[in-house]
């Protein structure tokens, strides 16, 4: 209580500076990290068609996906192989 | 002549953008610069009243850029400041009715006449914001010390970037004390999350409403410490790249440092 008052006499506060900055750099990486449906299904198409040229690939089962955990973030392909291609 | 053409931008809106682009503008003007400030925020046009110009418009940047009259026509010539011309938005079109290609054909005509021409950009990242950098050869973007305002400006720097532009920072409507008391991020808290070059650091100043309630040019008047930063923003633009940055923390007074040392040692 002492310090309560203590701390409007002098104009202190809480620290809600050091949560702002916190905060912020956290959504400004977040924001970075997000990709629009445009760019992940154009990736989709290209990758689907380096692939195809060694493998025979199941494209109608193919997954792209962005995995993201704390530090960092993931290109995830999930495809079922069907065959190599011989050459 | 060639004139240099920097648009004022911010993406969040209500953070200063129109009041920084006149004051620019006018002290840019009063330091002998032919100076061309335009509101690119077509249909929702306020650069007029915050310089007290709105009584005398005429013709608009659409009718510039529809051929309907000449820059010459369009420019309305500030009485109080030698040198300072406004060309208003159109208030009945909106930002469709410009493309970026129009603007960079009319920057031709706007580098000819005038030494400096300031674009005062729209809030958003739509047409409007392209609109007013698509000629754009500098770029100023305005934040203030808040999160919403400093997300955007993020992501204003990164879309200029992509053009090829590297804006410089102004930090306005700082409030010393409330940063003393970390209730506020600093400017360099500010500077290292967007990690950019500063221009200028603007504190909340009650004369800005003032100005803007009454037309006046903040600029002209001597008093206001806001008037001063932009005075210093526009002599860093105009030929003074190294004029300090000064420090609005202004803990000079005797009883606001012994409130300090006390504050620390709580």
């Amino acid at each position: 209580m002492f310090n309560d008052f203590f701390g409007k006499f002098f104009g202190k506060s809480g620290n809600s500076r050091e949560t702002a900055k916190k905060r912020l750099k956290f959504a400004l990486v977040y924001d970075k990290l997000e990709v629009s449906d445009d760019l992940l299904n154009d990736l989709q198409r290209d990758v689907v068609g380096v692939i195809s040229k060694y493998f025979e690939i199941d494209t109608s089962a193919i997954k792209l996906d962005i995995k993201r955990s704390d530090d960092l973030s993931a290109l995830v392909l999930n495809t079922p192989i069907l065959s190599a291609r011989r050459r | 002549m060639e004139g240099k053409i920097i648009v004022v931008t911010s993406g969040k809106g209500g953070v200063g953008k129109t009041t920084a682009t006149a004051c620019i503008g006018a002290a840019m003007a009063m330091q002998g610069r032919q100076v061309a400030v335009i509101d690119m925020d077509i249909g929702l046009r306020n650069l007029d009243v915050v310089m007290g110009l709105e009584n005398r418009i005429v013709f608009n940047i659409v009718d510039v850029v529809k051929g309907r009259c000449k820059i010459k026509q369009a420019a309305i010539k500030d009485r109080r400041i030698d040198n300072l011309f406004l060309i208003p938005a159109s208030q009945s079109d909106n930002k469709d009715s410009l493309t970026p290609e129009d603007i960079i054909r009319l920057s031709k005509g706007l580098r000819g006449r005038f030494d400096y021409i300031f674009m005062d950009c729209p809030a958003g990242i739509e047409r409007g914001f392209e609109n007013a950098v698509a000629a754009a050869d500098e770029a100023l973007v305005v934040c203030t010390p808040e999160v919403s305002s400093i997300r955007d400006a993020d992501r204003i720097i990164g879309l200029l970037y992509a053009k090829s532009i590297t804006p410089k920072l102004i930090v306005n409507r700082i409030v010393p004390e409330m940063v003393a008391r970390g209730d506020m991020l600093s400017h360099e808290d500010v500077v290292e999350v967007l990690s950019i070059d500063l221009i200028g650091l603007v504190k909340m100043d009650d004369k800005v409403v003032i100005a803007t309630n009454t037309g006046l040019p903040l600029v002209l008047q001597k008093d206001s410490e806001a008037g001063n930063a932009f005075h210093r923003i526009a002599q860093r633009l105009n030929g003074q790249p190294n004029l300090p940055i000064e420090n609005p923390d202004n803990g000079k007074g005797f009883w606001r440092s012994l409130g300090r040392k006390l504050r620390r040692r709580n």
